[in-house]
């Protein structure tokens, strides 16, 4: 009764767990955390790094960047014209389509969500002009660039007086914002300037307008003036008098401007567009993805009727955004998922045939693999608050080694008597089965002893999911698989022959002088092994589409998102201060062009001090008595009452600017996201800048050059608060650190698996770990010779053999001698399977899934081809051929006989 | 069954894979804030220098009726056919200013030239020297000898915008212009041949220059920019002239007035002082 209980209460369990498991997916609580720096011990995790991360990444996600360009720019107008009047119509259809259907369904939720365009364009606002310059009406003394501010203290009287009668007397004069009574010397107008030279977009005619410079400069430098060839025509007919052209200078020839005179080679329209939904969904991207080509196939259109086969089509469009990488991969998944996916459903499928010749095997494997995996999933949702991507990518290696329990068993059920039922059989191979979960489970939970969450997860989630499947196979195979059920197929017997003729390792000298050979080899082998963390190993997007990317960051000058400057400090005007102090330390690197330039809030509100500093300057050096404006006004005959006015209007727009008053305005919409604010957690303590947290902010750089990287973050060290951050390099740093924590892990759980090992093999356990460890050395030692740099992929592989690898030993161990065909069968089942299902990946073109699949490859075919060489040498040697009696320590052989059929 | 277990290998993978590249192909594209940046030089770069740039509408929905569209046309035309357009054009200018908040017109004198193919020089000689010279990459104003202020087309993409359409308000070239403004002319055909011309006249060109005076007849033409924007910062334009341009003024709409007459024009290589060459070899 009480055995017949225990299924039955494991089957309440599984539909429990399905009861979960689809509460879990289908109400959407289990959404993956895919934050790679929530992988962090906790205490190293700083939340004002986060939000600055948050702040530069997360938007930048839902961005699809267009770059329309054409030599014309009336062209290029109209070929961006027609791009939007596709995205347009999509949303128009959608929007009708969803009208009509409205009017039957009532829905109006449904329709709202889908009413909202797709992508959208930015939109420019006319009126922003007016709102921006008025936002700064109040405080235009005291925006100075940095240029015309070291001329104020560097420049006398007459250098301003200069100034501002150039101002007064230019025909088509400087930038110009109001009257000149307003700004005599053109400051404010140098600081517009200067801001606006932060992009290099424009707006046009209703679009905005970036233009290629370089295009047409390289192959026309010849002449004194870069470019002309190029931009005008000559028109023979037009010139007035050809003898005077053909005089002085000779063979000058005169041109006349081609269509809009000076005009570089390409004009770029850019169209910013937002997408609605997550650029990450999979619905988005089946949606957006043949958009954005139709809408480039529309913009592309006056190319036919232009010379086609030019080199430069006449209208290019350049697309750019998070959702064409993240379609791109899933397509590429797609077509692995068919052709890697296929070969080896394909292969274990006939494995299984020629096998079992019944498919019902392979779905009782895939059973025990399921119920672990919902089983895992369960336990963790309860216990942890989030289940990280990274853990269920690492559940996938879960599959590998749950398959084992069901192929052992399965292979000693086809090998033993249909007499001997099921419960006996299996109370026989309890021990083996046993040890096979304890080891690996003890294995996985040496991850759960390092500091990191993720790995804790990770060795919870395995473990939990090991056992789980191992409960299924031990509580419902035996009542699911009877006697006599399972048949040999043509690949038993052809395993079995193999096994025999397979050489056996015998303690002599050929033996010793192999094994030294080849850890000499290893050992150079591993020597050349490299380390690489760096996560652009792992970038594989299309070329096309990187170099898009290249152009459009060329062309657009943005800043990278992913590589800042962070600032903290007590107050808001110390984050001010820290700031000019840096942009004064980067000054030189822009001068010298190693840098493009910064953005930063300092740049739009100067401290305090600057502000202060400023506004003495301007007393001192321009509207003293007798100083520049005065001599003006003298010029200029005005009387006292004009430049006492004009003195007093000048002082009245220097009102101290704040950042918080800045933050609220218009005019701060593009540079709110530098501003981190206050941190909310003011006890935190952490990041190690030495100063109390409290206010903190970005600067961004534009124009950025790999070989300058080592000054940056050389200059974040010597100006106090400052904090250079690298994404990039911080997510490379995670990557290693869980490479080499998880390499520990795998070396301290072969002590372990050995440890677990000794009481029942006694000195016979290293058989059972030894070819496991020597597969992985030699693993090592071809990546080392192949020039491959190590990385954490590759040491999750590594685990992965040694939680597989360790089970075919103690399969070969349990059953000593060659006698008993199952554990080789169960053994190679098992490696083929694990060669299909991981080693096939290899040829994925993911780099980290082959870096995966290639060790899975090279590993397990060496666990498989080595684990023969180390059985029992002692009970081969003596073995009369096929003895049943032999061996009074072998329990399962001596009380289940083993089928006579089975061995042709 | 085996399918989704194949696929529930690879596509944890792939997403987090997505996610770990996502930073590297952001630092790539640079495209974060772009829109953000995008906003931010609607204002800054509208009112630089002479606006050609600003938003607005575009030229389609600015355009007149269809009869006077062709009308302006024609009158384009007529005046494109009076024009000399020299390869190389000197002369004298004068310029008078009166700005808002100040009493005094403020006069300039001074002399430029128009090169095509290269640019303009624009010196002003009274009441202080000063030079500022356009050419296709960027804008350079000289105080004496010294470089007072450079704007490279590479620091501002409007700068041959600007340069652009200063060269053809000199030149005259109102194919050009017609992209960027309303042009409202007429044109007093060659009644008065080769006398009428101002009296300053065109014709004091020594021995290599007389280009001119050979087409007669008059024009005058009023520009007003196509956009809101660009007509808000620069006003209105006139210009009138025969053979060249011999008068512009400007009306900004901040009270700023500016006229310009020029004299003494001259085309040919001989029109260009050494000094001028120099500046703009």
């Amino acid at each position: 009764m009480k055995r017949l209980s225990l299924p039955w209460l494991w089957a309440v369990v599984v539909c429990a767990l399905l009861a979960h498991n689809g509460w879990l997916w289908l109400g959407h609580r289990l959404t993956p955390d895919t934050d790679i720096l929530a992988l962090l011990p906790v205490q190293e995790r700083d939340p004002v790094l986060q939000k600055s991360f948050t702040n530069m990444v997360d938007a930048a996600q839902q961005r699809v960047v267009v770059l329309i360009g054409a030599p014309d720019w009336e062209q290029a107008k109209a070929a961006a014209s027609r791009y939007m009047a596709v995205v347009d119509a999509e949303h128009r259809n959608r929007v009708a389509k969803n009208g009509k259907a409205n009017e039957n369904s009532h829905d109006n939720h449904v329709a709202d969500a889908d009413t909202e365009p797709l992508l959208q364009l930015s939109n420019l606002n006319e009126q922003s002009q007016n709102d921006w310059l008025q936002s700064f009406q109040r405080h235009r003394g005291l925006l100075i660039s940095a240029g015309q501010e070291a001329q104020l203290r560097k420049e006398g009287p007459a250098f301003w007086l200069e100034a501002g009668q150039r101002a007064l007397y230019s025909p088509f004069g400087g930038p110009k914002l109001g009257t000149w009574r307003e700004d005599p010397f053109g400051l404010f107008a140098g600081w517009v300037q200067e801001r606006a030279q932060e992009t290099p977009v424009r707006p046009r005619d209703g679009w905005l307008y970036v233009q290629d410079l370089q295009a047409d400069t390289p192959a026309n430098a010849g002449a004194g003036h870069p470019g002309t060839s190029a931009a005008y025509q000559t028109i023979p007919g037009k010139v007035d008098s050809s003898k005077e052209a053909n005089t002085a200078t000779g063979n000058r020839t005169a041109t006349i401007p081609a269509a809009t005179a000076a005009r570089p080679a390409r004009h770029f329209v850019l169209l910013p567009l937002t997408l609605n939904q997550p650029a990450f969904s999979l619905a988005a991207q089946q949606r957006v993805i043949p958009l954005l080509a139709s809408a480039k196939k529309a913009a592309m259109q006056g190319n036919n009727d232009a010379s086609p086969g030019a080199a430069t089509p006449a209208i290019e469009v350049i697309q750019a955004g998070v959702v064409l990488h993240a379609a791109s991969a899933g397509e590429q998944a797609g077509s692995e998922v068919s052709t890697i996916g296929v070969g080896s459903l394909l292969g274990i499928v006939l494995l299984m045939w020629f096998s079992f010749r019944s498919l019902k095997p392979i779905a009782l494997v895939l059973l025990s693999i399921g119920i672990g995996c919902l089983g895992a999933i369960s336990v963790c949702s309860l216990l942890f608050e989030r289940i990280h991507i990274l853990t269920l990518v690492f559940s996938a290696t879960l599959i590998g080694v749950a398959q084992d329990y069901g192929l052992y068993f399965l292979c000693n059920r086809l090998h033993v008597e249909p007499g001997v039922p099921s419960r006996t059989l299996l109370r026989q191979l309890m021990p083996g089965l046993l040890l096979t979960m304890t080891t690996t489970v003890i294995g996985y939970m040496g991850l759960a002893m390092t500091p990191f969450p993720g790995l804790r997860q990770m060795a919870l989630f395995s473990a939990v999911g090991l056992v789980f499947s191992w409960l299924t196979v031990v509580l419902w195979f035996p009542a699911m698989v009877a006697g006599g059920t399972l048949t040999a197929g043509k690949l038993v017997g052809l395993n079995h022959r193999i096994l025999q003729r397979w050489p056996l390792l015998r303690t002599g000298r050929p033996s010793a002088v192999a094994l030294a050979l080849f850890l000499l080899v290893a050992a150079i082998g591993c020597a050349r092994l490299g380390v690489n963390d760096d996560i652009r190993l792992l970038q594989n997007s299309p070329p096309a589409l990187i170099q898009d990317q290249i152009k459009l960051s060329r062309l657009l000058d943005a800043p990278t998102p992913v590589q800042f400057f962070l600032l903290r400090g007590d107050s808001v005007e110390t984050v001010l201060q820290r700031e000019e102090q840096l942009k004064a330390a980067l000054a030189p690197l822009i001068a010298s062009g190693k840098l493009g330039g910064v953005q930063a809030i300092s740049n739009w509100v100067p401290s305090q001090a600057t502000q202060n500093a400023r506004r003495a300057l301007l007393e001192q050096k321009l509207l003293q008595a007798d100083g520049p404006l005065a001599q003006l006004a003298t010029q200029l005959e005005e009387d006292a009452n004009w430049l006492a006015s004009t003195r007093q209007s000048l002082l009245h727009n220097t009102a101290p600017l704040q950042v918080a008053d800045f933050l609220r305005s218009p005019a701060s919409e593009p540079w709110r996201h530098l501003w981190l604010g206050q941190s909310a957690n003011a006890k935190d303590q952490s990041a190690g800048t030495g100063t109390k947290p409290g206010f903190a902010s970005i600067i961004a750089l534009r124009g950025l050059q790999r070989a300058t990287l080592p000054q940056l973050q050389q200059i974040a060290l010597n100006v106090p608060g400052v904090q250079w951050v690298d994404k990039v390099e911080e997510i490379s740093s995670v990557l290693g650190r869980y490479r080499q924590n998880m390499g520990w892990v795998v070396l301290g759980s072969y002590l372990l698996v050995y440890l677990l090992m000794l009481p029942r093999y006694g000195c016979a356990a290293w058989r059972a770990l030894l070819p496991t460890a020597l597969a992985s050395i030699a693993t090592l030692a071809i990546l080392g010779f192949s020039g491959q740099p190590l990385q954490l992929f590759h040491i999750l592989a590594l685990m992965l053999l040694l939680g597989v690898g360790v089970d075919y030993g103690i399969f070969m161990q349990e059953h000593p001698g060659r006698r008993d065909p199952a554990p080789w069968l169960a053994v190679s089942l098992s490696a083929i399977c694990t060669i299909l299902s991981f080693g096939l990946l290899a040829l994925s073109n993911t780099p980290a899934l082959r870096a995966f699949g290639l060790t899975m490859l090279i590993g397990a075919t060496l666990v498989w081809l080595i684990v023969p060489l180390f059985g029992r040498s002692d009970l081969a040697a003596n073995d009369p051929v096929y003895d049943d009696s032999f061996d009074a320590t072998n329990e399962v052989v001596q009380r289940l006989p083993i089928k006579k059929r089975s061995l042709p | 069954m085996n399918q989704r277990l194949n696929t529930r290998q690879k596509n944890p993978l792939l997403t987090t894979l997505s996610r770990f590249s996502l930073p590297l192909l952001l630092a790539l594209s640079g495209i974060s804030h772009a829109a953000e940046a995008v906003k931010a030089s609607v204002p800054a770069s509208a009112p630089a220098s002479a606006s050609t740039v600003s938003a607005g509408t575009n030229a389609t929905t600015a355009s007149v009726t269809g009869k006077t569209a062709s009308n302006a046309a024609a009158t384009v035309a007529k005046i494109q056919v009076m024009l000399a357009k020299p390869a190389i054009l000197c002369g004298n200018f004068e310029q008078s200013k009166q700005l808002s908040g100040i009493k005094k017109p403020l006069l300039a004198t001074g002399r430029f030239c128009v090169v095509n193919g290269k640019g303009v020089l624009w010196r002003t000689l009274k009441p202080f020297p000063n030079t500022l010279r356009l050419t296709r990459d960027e804008i350079v104003q000289f105080q004496g000898e010294r470089v007072a202020v450079r704007l490279a087309a590479t620091q501002e993409p409007t700068v041959r915008m600007i340069n652009s359409v200063l060269f053809s308000l000199l030149a005259g070239d109102l194919s050009q212009l017609d992209k960027l403004f309303e042009i409202d002319g007429s044109v007093d055909s060659e009644t008065k041949a080769d006398g009428k011309a101002d009296s300053k006249s065109e014709t004091k060109s020594g021995t290599p220059g007389k280009a001119d005076a050979s087409k007669g007849g008059s024009w005058q033409v009023a520009l007003k920019a196509r956009e809101p924007a660009l007509a808000r910062a620069i006003g209105t334009i006139a210009l009138d002239g025969g053979a060249y341009v011999k008068h512009i003024s400007m009306q900004e709409a901040s009270g700023d007035r500016t006229n310009i007459v020029f004299s003494g024009l001259q085309s040919g290589e001989a029109a260009m002082l050494p000094e001028e060459v120099a500046l703009l070899p």
